[in-house]
């Protein structure tokens, strides 16, 4: 940015703008925020409520999702264009597995019929996310490994065209594999779809699902182990060092190829998980099931600010609960809400590339 | 003897997982019709047991276990020289593991299938029928044993013939052999003096327009419109190629441009929803102003940011433009999902243009046209300060170059030619809808100027032809076209970064880089 770089900042055109489409834009949402709670309310408090819930718990799979761009961005200063589908492979993993261990017959005198992921579905779920992972973070690794590691050297573009190259393969020889109609998630009986404990809001009950609690739970889990192999482990050392500088890094002893491999094993792991959530919690997979999910979560890794662990939280939390309180704030179809994660990605570029707590980035990575 | 044991496993393990894989995605028996096509055996009768269509499949996974056989006889992947025992033992070896791990399908999918289990409600393209193809009609220990000994026997030869043909060095042998070729055919005397010779270059050139128009006369009503496609994506990938190839930025959401062309000539000439009717010559610049007009709106935040975000807003806007042309809040303007039908076409000097022929015509003048001006874009000072931009931003910024300028400049023009692509194809399917703008277009315009050649014309229509062209002439092959746009991305990367054809000055700079990138030491603040 030009205007970055001159000592005395300059006040462009583009500045007037850019602040005048800011205040607008402030303006108009503070105006609908009065109008959609005050002025006139359009819906009551438990419909807001659901909205809310719905939003915090699709907000942490994408910030599940967002760490993986954002650990591998930190280190090669790459976005992973096929990590949505990274995740999709975790997603039907855990499907697999599901539907393997409902074919297992584990009959009980109560009941003749029951099956291993009904009778155990502590086990199944585990074994789910396990094995869902795994696949994903072995995908991971062979994706560095084929499609990425010879172009450390090239050009920017290069690597990110190869991205994508692997992005669409993953994503139509999942479609020729396992065909293309959507495919329902057989949840444990436990972890029905739809049923949760309801709490009474307002006028009416508001429930609050089993499935949502879970993916919300865990994946906090999932987050906060993550932040702590970044910031206290020997790994997440060599990590961040690498991240810094990768030939300071190598004469420091540490080996630039493994660590980077492990990132992307880690990132894959996480977005193995996250997959296997969507798929309990949303409930259908698909080979492109993690298209959509892989762009909003770049856009909450961007919002956050890219290369930062907690930051990828925040911006999933946020862009979750936007996408799915805004069409309702905004008064538009919900037809739009993905019209509004990309709107956001945009501004967010152009008002604060950053993202909320990024770092002050240099000319060279933005 | 350690290192070569491992290598010959992994080639094995490899080629055991391609196969694999080729045969849950159902390729092998594509394979087999497609070899069944070509020595038109389809009908013979079959021959002990056999009949054609596995003796094709073999033919096909006999060529998977050569080419498994001769990479596992190497010991390391450019050498030049072994014995024949090592590198028939690393040939064997390999082939064995292939041969393990396709046997070990065999016999599990042919078990499956014997108890009843139906794959293909979770692979949807193991069919029972496949699976009888593949473990050949027989049991399925049988079939896995005899694609073991098959696949190890192959493998065998391939390591053998590899040694004996003096493999050495495939790969570097190959790309060194193939640019020789090329630069031999192009050094030529006929060509060079072709070249020297402007009156034989300017009629060399007419000679070929001039077959280029006779083609449609003699093509059918599916080629000519097969060919305004193809036609079409050449017109998409010359503008693309402007953004991508010359200037170095990366969009993601071509198609955005593509559907404002397509939706501007919808709404203005079509009877619903808005009744406009207004002639195809006005509508067409209006459509390509206002593609344009969007390209710069849209470029003017985004293209201060670096490469890989304007990828993905530009990929965000793309399905924006998508999702609000098939939402009902637009129903009423766009038409909604159902999109848009009788789009006018044009008239010329008082005659309509009805057959697909007409069209073909219009795209190709469109088409000439574009060529003309990119290239004599690409030579004057603004192709030169795109280039220049493209290799070093901050150099290039240094001899005085607006970059932001003529990146928006570069982002304008190519989304003016979309337009005009988006236009002419509305006009000429007579209807247009949100399903023609699916990110795929988008990725096929990469994909296509990738392949063919960034910031190369010729290398630009090579793409076209091959990406587009090509999977009509093979419809067998129509629903792995998509895979192998994949792949062909990463392939072309990792192999050809400069594309089919590559441009002079685009190679230079791809074999130069190494070192600079890495050691660019980045200041970090924290």
């Amino acid at each position: 940015m030009p205007e970055a770089k001159s000592p005395a900042k300059r006040v462009t055109t583009y500045k007037v703008i850019q602040s005048i489409i800011g205040i607008v834009f402030i303006v108009y949402i503070i105006w609908r925020l009065f109008v959609v709670f005050i002025a006139k309310p359009s819906y009551g408090p438990d419909t807001w409520a659901r909205f809310a819930i719905a939003g915090l718990v699709l907000g942490m799979v994408y910030a599940l999702i967002a760490i993986g761009y954002t650990l591998v961005y930190g280190i090669l200063r790459m976005i992973n264009f096929a990590h949505g589908d990274i995740m999709m492979i975790g997603a039907f993993g855990g499907y697999f597995v599901f539907e393997i261990l409902k074919a297992i017959p584990a009959p009980t005198l109560a009941n003749p019929q029951l099956n291993f992921l009904d009778a155990n579905p502590f086990i199944s779920v585990v074994a789910a996310f396990i094995v869902g992972s795994s696949i994903a973070a072995l995908s991971g690794y062979f994706l560095e490994k084929i499609a990425y590691r010879p172009l450390r050297t090239a050009p920017r573009l290069v690597p990110l065209i190869s991205a994508i190259g692997a992005s669409i393969f993953l994503e139509n020889a999942a479609q020729l594999l396992f065909g293309a109609q959507r495919r329902d998630y057989t949840n444990p009986i436990i972890l029905t779809r739809g049923e949760g404990w309801s709490i009474p809001i307002g006028s009416s009950d508001v429930i609050l699902p089993y499935t949502g609690v879970l993916t919300f739970f865990l994946s906090i889990l999932v987050m906060v182990g993550l932040y702590l192999l970044v910031m206290r482990t020997r790994l997440g050392r060599s990590m961040r060092a690498v991240a810094e500088n990768k030939q300071v890094a190598a004469l420091m002893g540490i080996d630039v190829d493994s660590v980077i491999s492990r990132t992307f094993i880690i990132s894959g792991a996480s977005a193995g998980a996250a997959g296997v959530m969507w798929g309990i919690h949303l409930g259908l997979v698909y080979h492109f099931v993690g298209f959509l999910p892989g762009i909003k979560a770049f856009t909450a890794a961007v919002l956050g600010g890219i290369g930062s662990v907690p930051g990828a939280m925040l911006g999933g939390l946020f862009l979750g609960l936007v996408e799915s309180l805004g069409p309702a704030i905004l008064g538009i179809s919900f037809q739009l809400k993905d019209v509004i994660a990309f709107g956001i990605l945009v501004l967010v570029l152009i008002f604060r590339p950053t993202g909320i707590v990024g770092e002050i980035l240099t000319e060279e990575k933005v | 003897m350690k290192k070569q044991f491992r290598n010959a496993i992994n080639t094995g393990i490899i080629f055991g997982i391609i196969t694999i894989f080729l045969f849950l995605i159902g390729f092998t028996g594509i394979s087999a019709d497609l070899l069944g096509d070509i020595f038109r055996n389809k009908t013979a009768a079959p021959v002990s047991g056999l009949t054609f269509q596995m003796v094709n499949m073999l033919i096909f996974l006999g060529l998977i276990g050569l080419w498994a056989g001769s990479i596992g006889s190497h010991k390391e992947k450019d050498q030049t020289t072994d014995s024949y025992g090592s590198a028939l033992l690393g040939g064997l070896i390999s082939s064995l593991v292939h041969g393990l791990l396709v046997g070990g399908l065999a016999l599990l999918v042919g078990t499956l299938d014997k108890n009843g289990i139906k794959i293909n409600v979770y692979l949807s393209e193991v069919l029972p029928a496949a699976v009888k193809l593949f473990i050949l009609g027989k049991t399925p220990i049988q079939g896995a044993l005899f694609h073991l000994v098959f696949l190890t026997l192959t493998g065998f030869l391939g390591g053998f013939l590899s040694r004996s043909l003096g493999r050495s060095a495939w790969r570097v042998r190959w790309t060194d052999k193939s640019n020789e070729i090329i630069a031999k055919v192009a050094h030529m005397p006929i060509f060079t003096k072709i070249r020297s010779n402007r009156i034989l270059l300017y009629s060399v050139y007419g000679l070929i327009l001039i077959l280029v128009f006779l083609l449609p006369l003699r093509a059918g009503q599916y080629w000519n419109y097969t060919i305004g496609t193809v036609g079409v994506y050449v017109l998409l990938g010359l503008g693309l190629n402007i953004v991508v190839g010359l200037a170095g930025l990366l969009d993601l959401g071509y198609v955005a441009f593509f559907a404002i062309g397509a939706y501007t000539m919808a709404l203005l000439t079509a009877p619903t929803p808005h009744h406009l009717m207004w002639n195809f010559w006005i509508a067409l610049p209006i459509g390509i102003g206002l593609a344009a007009i969007t390209g710069l709106l849209l470029g003017a935040p985004v293209l201060r940011m670096r490469g890989d975000y304007l990828a993905i807003v530009t990929l965000g806007f793309g399905e924006i433009i998508r999702i609000l042309s098939k939402s009902d809040a637009l129903t009423s303007f766009t038409g909604g999902p159902k999109g848009v039908p009788s789009i006018g076409g044009p008239t010329l000097f008082g005659k309509p243009f009805e057959s697909p022929i007409n069209f073909v015509y219009l795209i190709f003048i469109a088409v000439l046209l574009i060529i003309f001006v990119t290239n004599r874009l690409q030579n004057s000072r603004i192709g030169r300060a795109w280039e220049a931009m493209r290799e070093d931003e901050i150099v290039s910024r240094a001899m005085g170059i607006n970059t932001l300028k003529q990146k928006l400049l570069a982002f304008a023009i190519g989304a003016a030619f979309a337009g005009l692509g988006g236009a002419i194809f509305a006009s000429r399917n007579q209807f247009t809808g949100p399903e023609d703008f699916s990110l795929m277009v988008s990725i096929n315009v990469v994909a296509l100027v990738i392949v063919g050649g960034m910031g190369n014309i010729p290398g630009v229509i090579a793409g076209a032809l091959v990406l587009k062209g090509l999977p009509e002439v093979l419809r067998q092959l129509q629903d792995y076209r998509v895979l192998v746009f994949g792949a062909l991305l990463v392939v072309m990367m990792l192999w050809r970064p400069a594309g089919i054809i590559p441009s002079s000055r685009r190679k230079m700079e791809i074999e130069k880089e190494p070192e600079v990138q890495d050691i660019s030491v980045e200041g970090r603040e924290k």
